[in-house]
C-alpha cells in the first residue's frame, strides 16, 4: 500500500470513473455534497479562511489595534518590513534554521531510521524514545531546555565533570552560539516525527532486493545509498516538504526560550511578528508579516509541489 | 460525546445565559489581577473583594488572577476588541493613555473629586496618582508605588574595603572596580527579560537629562536623539566596560539575578522595591542574605541636568474599564482606602500610596524608599510602562543593544528616536 | 534456479556469515554506544524537570540537574490535592473530545466527497480546503480571536473547540482522503448493488475500513488540542474554565516564580502525554504514515 502522507501531497491519481452502477440521480448526489460539504466549510470559512483575509486587510492599514482601522498606507507597512534591519536578519535565521533542519535533523533521523529501522534488537525501546519528545507542547519543551541550557545546567554540568579545566558555556546568551542552541531543541523535539515517518517507509523496502545487492558483493553503504535510500525517495521528499514549512513556522519554541534575543540573534520570522507586531501594538504591521509569512509558504509549498513531488504520483518508485 | 450530549450542552448554555440576564439587581464587577504569587497574595485579594461583597450584597465580584505576561497578552486583545474588564491591573503611564484616548476607560474623576477632593487628596503618592490622569480625567488609581535603587550586600562591600556609598557615577563605577579587584561579581542582571537593564539605561538618562530632556522629547518638542540620551548609552558604556556582571548574563533571567544576590554571589542589583523577597524566594537557603541587604539610591551624575532626588519608580495600579458599573469604582475606593491598605502592607508588603496606611510599614529599608519616593523632585515611572508600547519596545532593544556592544550609544538612541517619532 | 543460486553462494555466504558476526558485534556496541547517547539526551532534559519538581526555587537556579537536598513532595502533591488542578484536567478533557470528534466528523465527510465523489469544481473547492495548512494558528490568533468574540463565543469552551477544528480540517482531510481513495472501487460498486445507498457505503463500509486513519486523527488532535495554550488564554475568563496548561499561570507572579512548582506542574502534564502516546503511538504511526510499523 502506498504511503498515506505521501498521498497527501499528490496530485490525483488516475482514478475510475465514478459511479458506473451507482444507482441516483444528480440531485441527490448534490444534496449529499452540501449535506457533507457544508458543515465543515462553515466552520473552516469562519474560523480560518475570514480570520486570513482580515489579517491581509488589516496589513493596509496602521493600526494599533484599538477600535476601527482607519489610517490606510497602502503597502507602506510591507516596504517598512523589508527596510528594517532586524526584519532582514530574522529573514537570514529563518532560513538558517530550515537549511539545518534539512541538512542536519533529516539526515539524522534517516540514519537512526535505517540504524535501529528493522533488525536491531531493542529497536521499540529506542523508538519510543526517539518520538516522545513530540507529545510533549512547544511550551513545555522550552521551559524545561531553559534550565538544561542553564549556567549551572545540564551541559554545563556533565561537561565539567568530564572535562577538566571547562568553562561553562553561555549556550543562549552568546550571539553566535544562541540560534544553533535554538535549533538543537527544534531537532531535540521534531527528529523523532522525522524518523517515524522514514521507519515506516523502510517497512515498504523489499529487503529481498537488498539481501540480493548484498550477495553481489555491494558494499552496506553502496546497498543503502542505491537501493534503500532511492525506494524511500517519496517519504523523503515529503519529510523535506514538512521540515521547510515547520521550520518557517516556528514560533513558541523560540519566544519562550530566547524571544528573539540576544540583540534579537534568534528572531524568526513569527517571533519577529509577534515581537514588533503584537507586543509593539502594530497590529497593522504585524498582519503585513503574517501575509509576508503565508506568502512564503505558498510559494514554496506550490514550486515544491509543481517540480519535486510532482514525480511521486508518475509512479516511478512505488 | 455524542450529537445528543452536544446539543444537550448547548441548551444549557443557552439556558444559563439566559438565567443570569434575568437577575437583573445584581451587579457583577469583573476584576483582573496579577497577584499569583505567593500563593497567600491572591487569598488576600479575594478575601478583600468578600470584604466588600458581604457589605454590598448586590454586587458579585469575579475575580481573575493572571500571570503578568499572559495579563499582556489577555488584555492586548480584549483592548483590541474593544471589551474591557470593569477593573484590571495597571501600572499607569503611555499603556493607559493608549486605552484612554481609544475611550475604553472610564473617568472616574467625579468620584475622585466628590466631597472636596476626599479621596483624591487621600493619596500621598501623587505622582503615582498622576500617571492615572490623561488629559483632564483621571482613570484608575494606585496601591502600591516605589522606587529603583540599589540593593547591596554590606558583608560584600566591607570584604571588598569599600567604606563610603557612591554619591557620583564616577564613584560608582570605583566601587564596581574594587569589588572586581577583590574577586567579587559587582552586579547581577538577568538581561533575557531585558527590562532589568532598561533601569540602568533610564536612570543615566534621567540623571544627564532630568525632566525637561524627558519630557521635550516625550512632546516632540524634543528628541530622544539628544546629547543626553547619547550621554546616558556613553556612560552605560563605561561600566559595561569593566564587565561587572555575572557570567552569562545575557541569556539569564531576572529570576537569575534574584537568585545571584539572593545566594550572595554577587554585590548588588538594581532593582525596585519587590527585590528582597524574589531574593529569598529565588535563593538556595529560601533566606536571602537576611540582614546583611541594605539600600542607597542612584548616584548623581556631575554636570547632568537631573537631581540626584529625581525618582525612577513604578508599582501597581488598578484601571477601570469603560462599561464598568459604579459599584467597580466604589470597590476601588474601598480598595484604596488607609485601612485597606494597611492590610495590603500587612500582607503584601506593599508600598502604600495613603499617607495613614503608611505607618504600617516597618522594615527601615522599606521606610527609606518610601521616603524617598514621597520626596522626589521629579517621579518617573519606568519607560518600558509610560512610553507607548511600540516606544517602549524600542528602548528594551535599544538598551539591549548597548549591553550585547552592537549599538553605539548614538544608534541606541537614534533607533528610539524613530519609533518615537512614528508613534509619539 | 534459487537451488542453483543459493548452492553457487553457499560457500562465501557462509564464511562471509561468520566474518559478519565478528564484525557485527563490534558493529553492535558502536550503534548501541550512539543510541544510547542519544537517548540520554532525550530523558536527560526531562529528568531536569522531575527532579525540578521535587526542589525549591532556590535549589533549580543553583543546581538545575542536581539531585535535591531534601526531596519536596509536597510541591506534586500540592497540585495534586487542589481542587483547581482535576477542575481544570476536566475541562482540559472536554476540549480535547470535542475537538477530536469535531475534527473527525466533518473532516471524514468532506474527505468522503473528496474521494468518491466527482463534480464540476471538485478540485478547486478541495484546495480551498488545503489552503489552511499553511497557516498557523499562531500567526493568525488575533483575527481569530475577534472572529470568536462577534459569535459571542468568549468564556465558552466553543469558542476554542471550534478554531481547533477549524484548523485541524484540513490535514485531517487530507490524510483520511487518502485512505478513502485507497479503497478499492469494486467494493463501492459491490455495496451499492447490495442496495447500499451513498449515506451506506460511507458508514457501513468506509469509515469501518479507514479506523487506523480515524485514529490517526483523534490522536494527533489530542496531542494539538491538550497542548494549546494561546487560545484557552484569550478566550477563557473564569479559571475555573481554563486547560490544564493554563494552570502554570498558578506559580507565576509579577515579579518572581515559583519554578519548583512549575516543574512539578510540567511533569504531572507530562504523564497523561507519555501515557496517551503509549497507549496509541501504533495509531500515531499509522496515521503519518499509513504504514504498518511492526515492533
Amino acid at each position: 500500500m502506498s504511503s498515506i502522507a505521501g498521498q497527501r501531497f499528490r496530485v490525483l491519481p488516475p482514478q475510475r470513473p465514478a459511479g458506473r452502477n451507482r444507482p441516483r440521480t444528480t440531485r441527490e448526489q448534490l444534496l449529499t455534497i452540501g449535506l457533507f460539504v457544508i458543515p465543515g466549510a462553515i466552520i473552516y470559512t469562519l474560523f480560518l479562511i475570514w480570520p486570513i483575509f482580515q489579517a491581509g486587510y488589516f496589513s493596509l492599514f496602521k493600526w494599533n489595534g484599538l477600535g476601527v482601522p482607519t489610517d490606510f498606507r497602502g503597502l507602506e507597512n510591507y516596504v517598512q518590513a523589508f527596510n528594517h534591519d532586524v526584519f532582514q536578519q530574522a529573514i537570514t535565521h529563518s532560513l538558517i534554521i530550515t537549511v539545518l533542519s534539512l541538512v542536519v535533523q533529516l539526515p539524522l533521523a534517516l540514519i537512526l531510521s535505517v540504524t535501529i529501522g528493522r533488525k536491531l534488537p531493542g529497536r521499540m525501546i529506542f523508538r519510543s524514545i526517539f518520538f516522545l519528545p513530540y507529545v510533549f507542547s512547544e511550551v513545555i519543551t522550552a521551559i524545561i531546555w531553559g534550565f538544561v541550557y542553564h549556567q549551572n545546567g545540564m551541559f554545563n554540568t556533565i561537561f565539567g565533570t568530564i572535562i577538566p579545566g571547562y568553562e561553562p558555556i553561555t549556550w543562549l546568551a552568546d550571539r553566535n552560539l544562541a540560534l544553533y542552541a535554538v535549533f538543537a531543541v527544534i531537532t531535540w523535539k521534531y527528529f523523532g516525527l522525522h524518523m517515524i515517518l522514514y521507519m515506516a517507509s523502510l517497512q515498504q523496502v523489499s529487503s529481498e532486493i537488498e539481501e540480493a545487492a548484498r550477495i553481489d558483493g555491494a558494499s552496506e553503504w553502496q546497498v543503502l545509498r542505491f537501493i534503500t535510500f532511492p525506494m524511500m525517495a517519496p517519504t523523503i521528499r515529503l519529510t523535506i516538504y514538512l521540515s521547510v514549512l515547520g521550520s518557517l513556522n516556528q514560533f513558541v519554541l523560540i519566544w519562550v526560550l530566547t524571544a528573539g534575543g540576544p540583540a534579537n540573534a534568534t528572531h524568526v520570522l513569527a517571533t519577529y511578528m509577534y515581537r514588533f507586531g503584537i507586543k509593539s501594538f502594530n497590529l497593522g504591521y504585524g498582519s503585513a508579516i503574517a501575509v509576508i509569512i503565508f506568502a512564503v509558504c505558498l510559494i514554496f509549498s506550490v514550486g515544491y509541489q509543481r517540480t519535486i513531488m510532482h514525480r511521486d504520483y508518475a509512479g516511478a518508485v512505488e | 460525546m455524542n450529537a445528543r450530549k452536544w446539543l444537550m450542552l448547548t441548551l444549557l448554555i443557552a439556558l444559563l445565559s439566559v438565567s443570569a440576564a434575568a437577575a437583573q439587581e445584581n451587579v457583577v464587577v469583573r476584576w483582573w489581577h496579577i497577584v499569583t504569587t505567593p500563593a497567600e497574595f491572591p487569598v488576600h485579594m479575594e478575601q478583600v473583594a468578600n470584604d466588600f461583597m458581604a457589605a454590598n450584597p448586590n454586587v458579585t465580584i469575579e475575580i481573575t488572577s493572571l500571570e503578568n505576561e499572559a495579563f499582556k497578552e489577555r488584555l492586548a486583545t480584549v483592548m483590541q476588541a474593544g471589551d474591557p474588564p470593569d477593573l484590571f491591573q495597571s501600572w499607569g503611564g503611555g499603556v493607559l493613555w493608549n486605552y484612554a484616548s481609544a475611550g475604553l476607560l472610564r473617568d472616574i474623576t467625579p468620584e475622585l473629586t466628590a466631597d472636596g477632593g476626599a479621596w483624591q487628596n487621600s493619596f500621598s503618592a501623587q505622582a503615582a496618582l498622576n500617571l492615572f490622569k490623561y488629559e483632564d480625567g483621571y482613570y484608575g488609581a494606585p496601591w502600591n508605588f516605589g522606587a529603583v535603587g540599589f540593593w547591596y550586600n554590606t558583608e560584600l562591600f566591607e570584604q571588598a574595603g569599600i567604606t563610603e556609598l557612591p554619591a557620583t557615577w564616577d564613584e560608582f563605577l570605583g566601587v564596581v572596580q574594587q569589588l572586581k579587584d577583590a574577586g567579587i561579581t559587582p552586579i547581577a542582571l538577568g538581561q533575557k527579560d531585558k527590562w532589568p537593564g532598561h533601569f540602568w539605561w533610564v536612570y543615566l538618562a534621567i540623571r544627564t537629562g532630568g525632566q525637561a530632556t524627558f519630557e521635550a522629547a516625550y512632546t516632540r518638542q524634543g528628541s530622544f536623539a539628544d546629547a543626553p540620551f547619547v550621554q546616558a548609552g556613553e556612560l552605560l558604556n563605561q561600566l559595561i566596560a569593566l564587565e561587572p556582571f555575572q557570567e552569562g548574563f545575557l541569556g539569564q533571567t531576572y529570576g537569575d539575578e534574584a537568585a545571584a544576590v539572593g545566594n550572595g554571589t554577587a554585590a548588588m542589583e538594581l532593582m525596585g522595591q519587590w527585590a528582597p523577597g524574589v531574593q529569598r524566594g529565588n535563593s538556595t537557603s529560601g533566606e536571602g542574605i537576611g540582614d546583611k541587604l541594605a539600600w542607597f539610591p542612584f548616584p548623581a551624575v556631575e554636570g547632568g541636568l537631573g537631581t540626584p532626588s529625581d525618582v525612577l519608580g513604578g508599582g501597581d495600579g488598578i484601571a477601570v474599564g469603560v462599561n464598568a458599573p459604579d459599584a467597580a469604582i466604589d470597590f476601588l475606593k474601598y480598595f484604596t482606602s488607609a485601612e485597606v491598605q494597611a492590610t495590603h502592607v500587612e500582607v503584601m508588603g506593599t508600598l502604600p500610596t495613603v499617607a495613614e496606611a503608611e505607618a504600617g510599614v516597618t522594615d527601615p529599608l522599606m521606610q527609606t524608599i518610601l521616603g524617598f519616593r514621597n520626596n522626589a523632585s521629579y517621579y518617573q515611572s519606568y519607560y518600558d510602562q509610560f512610553l507607548p508600547p511600540a516606544v517602549a519596545q524600542a528602548v528594551l532593544d535599544a538598551v539591549d543593544g548597548l549591553f550585547n556592544g552592537v549599538l553605539t550609544p548614538e544608534e541606541a538612541a537614534q533607533s528610539i528616536e524613530d519609533v518615537a517619532s512614528m508613534e509619539l | 534456479m534459487s537451488a542453483m543460486a543459493t548452492s553457487a553462494v553457499r560457500a562465501p555466504a557462509r564464511v562471509n556469515k561468520q566474518a559478519i558476526t565478528r564484525e557485527l558485534i563490534l558493529r553492535r556496541i558502536f550503534q548501541y554506544t550512539i543510541l544510547s547517547a542519544l537517548a540520554f539526551l532525550i530523558i536527560g532534559p526531562i529528568t531536569v524537570a522531575v527532579l525540578g519538581g521535587l526542589k525549591t526555587t532556590g535549589e533549580i537556579f543553583a543546581e538545575p540537574f542536581g539531585l535535591p537536598a531534601v526531596a519536596r513532595w509536597e510541591n506534586y502533591g500540592g497540585i495534586l490535592v487542589s481542587e483547581l488542578f482535576w477542575r481544570q484536567l476536566g475541562n482540559s478533557l472536554l476540549i480535547v473530545g470535542g475537538t477530536t470528534l469535531g475534527t473527525v466528523f466533518f473532516s471524514s465527510l468532506l474527505a468522503f466527497v473528496f474521494a468518491r465523489l466527482d463534480f464540476p469544481g471538485r478540485d478547486l473547492l478541495f484546495n480551498y480546503f488545503t489552503l489552511g495548512l499553511l497557516f498557523p494558528l499562531t500567526v493568525a490568533f488575533l483575527p481569530v480571536f475577534i472572529q470568536v468574540r462577534n459569535l459571542g463565543l468568549i468564556d465558552n469552551h466553543l469558542g476554542i473547540i471550534l478554531p481547533l477544528v477549524a484548523f485541524g480540517i484540513p490535514g485531517s482531510t487530507l490524510i483520511l482522503r487518502g485512505f478513502f481513495r485507497a479503497i478499492p472501487a469494486e467494493l463501492e460498486d459491490a455495496s451499492y448493488i447490495d442496495g447500499c445507498g451513498t449515506l451506506g457505503f460511507f458508514w457501513y463500509v468506509l469509515l469501518p475500513l479507514a479506523r487506523p486513519a480515524l485514529g490517526a486523527i483523534v490522536v494527533l488532535q489530542t496531542i494539538v488540542s491538550w497542548n494549546e495554550y494561546f487560545l484557552p488564554l484569550l478566550i477563557l475568563t473564569d479559571d475555573s474554565k481554563w486547560p490544564l496548561p493554563l494552570g502554570i499561570m498558578q506559580f507565576q507572579g509579577q515579579y518572581g516564580t515559583d519554578w519548583g512548582r512549575v516543574m512539578a506542574f510540567v511533569s504531572i502534564l507530562m504523564i497523561p502525554a507519555v501515557l496517551f502516546y503509549i497507549f496509541t503511538q501504533k495509531y500515531i504511526v499509522t496515521g503519518l504514515t499509513g504504514g504498518e510499523l511492526k515492533g
